[in-house]
């Protein structure tokens, strides 16, 4: 109950902001402008058309997740909404939970939104829709999900800025673990070497929850991979979670 | 029991590179229930400090508070508890109706007792013209009445106010003034911080003195100023040559005005006699005034005599 109320509001906020319809006005710009703009050739369209509609609904959503997301606990400690609303009969946890929900809620219209509507463009191209397609923006949910809970994790330790550059670069080393891994020969025995490959197990992989290739091409996935991935996304971001609700409990206001 | 009752709390404010201020001093203090305290102190003096710490937005240094006798950290005390922080904000996005909806829930009151709140907050504090408007556009003044109705969410026995008159012109004073008065009526305890004088003096039970984070003095407000003798101004007419000199003798001052003469007596028991004296002797009295002395003055000189001392820097 406290825990919705907060993230009725946390909705209603992002909401009513216009950021966001900047943002879906520009995703939609990438979908429905690849064709126009000639990116496209005849004959390869649909494959195209669905591959660029996946990686602008992880763009989008991922930009959604860490510009909203890192100033999400931030702001309300900076412009004192916060006081009237921690010195309620409301554990602090509840409220950090509340904030996650609420990003959380807006995340999923955002995905669903853009995935309907390109959906509905693909269809309209003459192309065929297999549920593969929604499966992959649903992990694509999954991976946002993950991301916003690490940026509320930094939303409650530091700027938004800082915040944000640490999100983007989870994210972009998060696309590229496999570069810890993999490591030149001369890397052997080092102390770099151990540490890189701490960060191979530490920093969550992203690139699982990518089925592009898949949606693209129509490929059935393994139920049990997705099982896999989503058992993956929610134990992070329920570490993300804890974190942040730890570095939020006794915070001085 | 007593509404706020703090031992020995303490503040010291640190972080990275800064230097550790003692906000706090050792404060103890009892608010009784029902009573209006006024909390008194300059600009610093660490009023905000002790709030926050009420509120359980602060984590005291050292010491405790507790509130009708539940630690201040815990979640039940806070439902006791209403807050009017020193400058209020809410979420601009947000009507009036829509905020007060919002605290409703956080307290967790059904639908039908939010509607029935709103009724009741919105008449209180004048809120039914700006229902449906976003906060965004508001005044201070407005702010500060819909931070006032967000302390009333719920009904709480205890309302904690941190300057609820700062920023106000004379008529959204006398309003809060009254609102206060009236939630006295209504067995609330209230707690309140500031540094306009005249406010305190005219509600308060008791008033407590904040000086650079140590509690200097805190009592009645007539026992406060007790050691200052009180005065009383006699208007009268109509005496005889011979009580005046009578009453000019016994008098601190005399001045004649027109058609009244005025004279300004040491004490309660003189006035009495002078009284008697001027109906005996045939005279009328027009007017008969206290002149109490002023908390402002009794303020000033324990600042005075306190700020001597230099703050106590942690080392
Ligand atoms: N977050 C903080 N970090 C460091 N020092 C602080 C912090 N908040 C307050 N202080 C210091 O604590 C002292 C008391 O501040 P406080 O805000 O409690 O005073 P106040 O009595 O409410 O003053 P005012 O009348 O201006 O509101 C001041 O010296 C202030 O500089
Ligand atoms: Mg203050």
């Amino acid at each position: 109950m406290r825990v919705l109320a907060i993230a009725h509001n946390t909705f209603r906020e992002s909401v009513r902001d216009k950021v966001l319809y900047v943002l879906l006005l520009f995703a939609a710009l990438s979908i429905f402008g690849a064709k126009a703009l000639g990116w496209i050739s005849v004959g390869q369209d649909i494959k195209i058309v669905k591959d660029i509609s996946l990686a602008s609904i992880s763009l989008f959503g991922v930009l959604v997740a860490i510009f909203v997301g890192t100033s999400l606990v931030y702001k309300e400690m900076d412009k004192r909404t916060l006081y009237t609303i921690i010195s309620q009969p409301l554990h602090r946890y509840e409220f950090v939970l509340g904030k996650y929900v609420g990003l959380a809620a807006v995340l999923a219209l955002v995905t669903a939104v853009m995935t309907l509507s390109s959906a509905c463009y693909v269809l309209v191209l003459g192309g065929s829709l297999e549920a593969v397609y929604f499966l992959a923006a649903f992990l694509i949910f999954m991976k946002l999900l993950l991301v916003t809970a690490f940026a509320l994790l930094l939303s409650s330790l530091s700027s938004p800025i800082l915040g944000a550059i640490i999100v983007f670069c989870l994210y972009l080393f998060g696309h590229a673990t496999g570069v810890f891994k993999d490591l030149p020969p001369q890397f052997e025995g080092t102390f770099a070497k151990q540490m890189l490959e701490v960060a191979y197990y530490v920093i969550p992989n992203l690139s699982n929850f990518d089925l592009r290739s898949e949606a693209a091409n129509g490929v059935a996935v393994n139920p049990l991979f997705v099982v896999w991935v989503l058992i993956y996304g929610v134990s992070y971001s329920a570490v993300f979670l804890l974190l942040a609700a730890a570095a939020f409990q006794e915070k001085d206001l | 029991m007593n509404a706020i009752e703090t031992s020995q709390l303490t503040k010291i404010y640190s972080g990275l590179g800064k230097k550790a201020t003692r906000s706090l001093d050792h404060l103890s203090l009892s608010v009784q229930e029902g009573e209006i305290f006024g909390f008194l102190g300059r600009n610093g003096a660490g009023k905000t400090t002790t709030i926050k710490l009420l509120c359980s937005l602060l984590k005291p240094t050292s010491g405790e508070a507790f509130l009708f006798g539940q630690n201040a950290r815990t979640r039940e005390s806070r439902r006791l508890l209403g807050y009017l922080p020193e400058q209020p904000y809410f979420y601009e996005f947000l009507t009036p109706r829509e905020t007060l909806d919002f605290y409703g829930k956080l307290r967790g009151l059904g639908s039908s007792e939010r509607t029935r709140q709103w009724e009741r907050l919105s008449e209180l504090l004048d809120l039914k013209d700006i229902a449906h408007q976003r906060i965004k556009s508001f005044s201070k003044g407005m702010r500060q009445r819909i931070g006032f109705a967000v302390a009333l969410v719920g009904d709480p026995p205890l309302l904690i106010l941190d300057e609820p008159m700062s920023g106000l012109d004379p008529v959204g004073r006398r309003t809060i003034r009254e609102l206060i008065l009236r939630c006295r009526d209504e067995k609330k305890t209230i707690f309140f911080s500031s540094h306009v004088l005249a406010d305190v003096e005219l509600i308060c039970d008791r008033v407590g003195i904040l000086v650079r984070g140590q509690l200097t003095q805190c009592g009645r407000v007539d026992t406060l100023l007790g050691g200052h003798v009180d005065q009383v101004e006699l208007v009268v007419r109509g005496i005889r040559a011979e009580t005046q000199a009578t009453l000019r003798e016994q008098a601190e001052q005399h001045r004649i005005l027109e058609d009244v003469e005025v004279f300004v007596l040491g004490s309660r028991a003189a006035a009495n006699d002078a009284i008697r004296l001027v109906q005996s002797g045939g005279g009328e009295v027009v007017e008969l005034h206290p002149i109490k002395a002023r908390l402002e003055d009794y303020f000033m000189r324990e600042q005075a005599r306190h700020e001597e001392v230099p703050r106590g820097d942690v080392a």
